[in-house]
């Protein structure tokens, strides 16, 4: 009995202290320049805070405790608390920083846009770690679970770019379909999925060879994806479709379409609650963030947020 | 015509760290400048600039500087010469950027029949009867641009509106990233030539990065039956028959832009004449 008492002290010693989550929704407004706070439980709208210039890219640190935004026409980065919304500081992050992710080790790797560069910034002192060279009009970053691989698209010169960690070289260039925007790992960390906008088009791709195992176009014109997500039981790939207006339900496995579930106008960002049983989306033109239950896939509430809503977080 | 140097396309980018060199570059960065020109370059294609300075000059070295930050990490480099006049173009000759008047251009396709020879800066619809097979058209045709205005003018009746292939104010798709990058390289605002001279390099060396073009018949035949280019409008751009580049046009009022077309509804071949040119 002593004996599991000590593991269990020892367990609390070794984990991170994990900040309670404050069951909140954080959505980017890339073009009112605010944030708007959402509640996860009641799906109403909590607050629309004034945030800064052309706010994009979001994330939270691993232990939950504090929320960044990138606002990319103030090149910089700053820190909130997500319980008490206090701007904490705020740090220079290279120039037009967009998307962005945190790494497991609280590093946050950052596409600049204008700079056809992706930038590592430890922001507990807004220190630069690294600076990598990539492919014009970088954007979406995404991380392999284990933290040894980073990868940056490149929207313009249709690459993704993978970066080793702790090294920061870049270790392979994949081409994909006309204009990468965004991806995603499974959780073991051996396949990643990438959406390329202009070629309307999902590839799976091998996450150790770096080989394209399959490529589907999405068969609609207007279908422009860019966000793209696992289900918890990795079961689903959902994508937001963009000017279809619509996310794609996809087999993760065949890429075969699954289901349509038609949301807002011109839909961009994903986020899945914690348990799995809920998809948040940004519309961009609609101005709003629809609900899905992944129970059904269909959308329970639309919530009306800023202009543009951009990229979106959950702390719960 | 000022000579064109092939300085004038290498932009200085900052040298890649070959895999295993991260630490090193970043303890020694001279060092890591002579080691890290990224995979050893494999191949090199040069383009020709057929046409008096100018917008679409500009545009077609914005394309092969962009061409060369692609082509660093695939061992793949570009350049941007005048065209030799006479005579058969050099073997890593890939491609011609032709900014000259319908005769000319029909000369030089004809000069060159095995080379894709882009026209930049004529809209001449009957140029785009011609169907030689290597000549493609960048710019929208003359009829293109009028069904635009007729397009946009059917929903708003009194706007007196002009179709242009790009504005310098346009944002969407990334747009704006485009025009801020020949602005800042150029000092001047990005227009039709600029775009479509920036697109023919383009679309080139982003079928060439993909591997199954590596010379210029090869070029020509993936240009007219494989490509998917974006040109920075939101759509994946090819050529019909006729060698015209299907694209969405811009309206524009007063030097302002105002709108996009095909209009919602009607889709790229709403815009220009169906091509009476055999398929490829």
């Amino acid at each position: 009995m002593p004996g599991t008492i000590l593991t269990l002290l020892t367990l609390l010693c070794i984990l991170p202290i994990q900040a309670a989550p404050t069951g909140r929704a954080f959505v980017t407004n890339e073009r009112s320049n605010s944030l708007s706070v959402l509640d996860t439980d009641t799906l109403e709208l909590i607050q629309t805070l004034p945030i800064g210039k052309r706010p994009r890219g979001i994330g939270l640190a691993p232990d939950g405790s504090e929320l960044y935004i990138a606002l990319s026409e103030e090149n910089r980065i700053v820190v909130l608390d997500p319980d008490t919304l206090q701007v904490l500081r705020s740090f220079p992050a290279g120039s037009d920083p967009e998307a962005f992710a945190v790494h497991p080790n609280g590093h946050i790797y950052i596409s600049n846009e204008d700079d056809a560069r992706a930038t590592v910034y430890d922001p507990r002192d807004g220190r630069q770690v690294a600076d990598i060279p990539v492919g014009l009009e970088p954007e979406g970053v995404f991380i392999s679970p284990d933290g040894k691989r980073v990868v940056v698209t490149s929207e313009s010169t249709n690459m993704l770019h993978v970066i080793r960690v702790p090294e920061h070289d870049i270790i392979k260039n994949v081409l994909v379909g006309a204009r990468p925007r965004a991806g995603t790992f499974n959780r073991a960390g051996t396949v990643l999925y990438a959406s390329s906008e202009v070629a309307g088009e999902i590839s799976r791709i091998d996450a150790v060879s770096f080989r394209i195992l399959r490529s589907t176009r999405l068969d609609e014109d207007r279908a422009k994806p860019k966000d793209v997500l696992l289900d918890k039981q990795e079961q689903r790939l959902y994508v937001a479709g963009g000017r279809a207006n619509a996310v794609f339900v996809l087999d993760p496995e065949s890429l075969e379409l699954r289901k349509r579930i038609p949301v807002g106008k011109r839909t961009w960002g994903l986020a899945m609650s914690a348990d799995g049983s809920r998809l948040f989306t940004t519309d961009g033109v609609s101005g709003t963030v629809s609900v899905i239950d992944t129970t059904t896939d269909s959308v329970i509430k639309t919530i009306a947020v800023g202009k543009f809503p951009w990229g979106i977080v959950i702390d719960d | 015509m000022p000579p064109i140097i092939a300085s004038m396309v290498m932009q200085s980018t900052p040298p890649v760290p070959p895999p295993g060199y991260g630490a090193l570059c970043r303890a020694l960065p001279v060092l890591c400048g002579l080691l890290a020109s990224g995979p050893a370059l494999a191949a090199e294609f040069h383009f020709y600039y057929a046409g008096e300075a100018g917008g679409a000059l500009l545009g077609a070295r914005q394309g092969a500087a962009e061409a060369r930050i692609q082509g660093r990490f695939l061992g793949q480099d570009y350049r941007l010469e005048k065209h030799p006049g006479e005579g058969t173009l050099p073997p890593q000759g890939i491609g011609i950027v032709a900014a000259v008047p319908a005769p000319a251009l029909l000369a030089l396709a004809r000069a060159h029949p095995e080379v894709a020879v882009f026209n930049v800066a004529a809209d001449d619809d009957a140029l785009r009867q011609s169907c030689l097979p290597n000549l493609l058209h960048v710019l929208p045709s003359r009829r293109m641009k009028a069904d635009a205005v007729a397009q946009w003018q059917a929903l708003h009746p009194d706007a007196g509106v002009q179709a242009q292939a790009w504005h310098p104010a346009f944002v969407k798709f990334a747009a704006r990233d485009l025009n801020k990058r020949f602005r800042k390289a150029h000092n001047t605002a990005m227009d039709d030539a600029a775009w479509a001279g920036w697109a023919a390099v383009r679309m080139s060396a982003d079928l060439i990065a993909r591997g199954d073009s590596q010379d210029a018949p090869g070029l020509l035949e993936q240009l007219r039956t494989a490509l998917a280019f974006d040109g920075q409008k939101g759509e994946a751009l090819n050529f019909r028959a006729n060698g015209q580049l299907r694209q969405p046009l811009l309206l524009v009022n007063d030097g302002g832009l105002v709108g996009e077309a095909p209009v919602r509804g009607k889709d790229l071949d709403s815009l220009g004449a169906r091509s009476a040119c055999p398929s490829p």
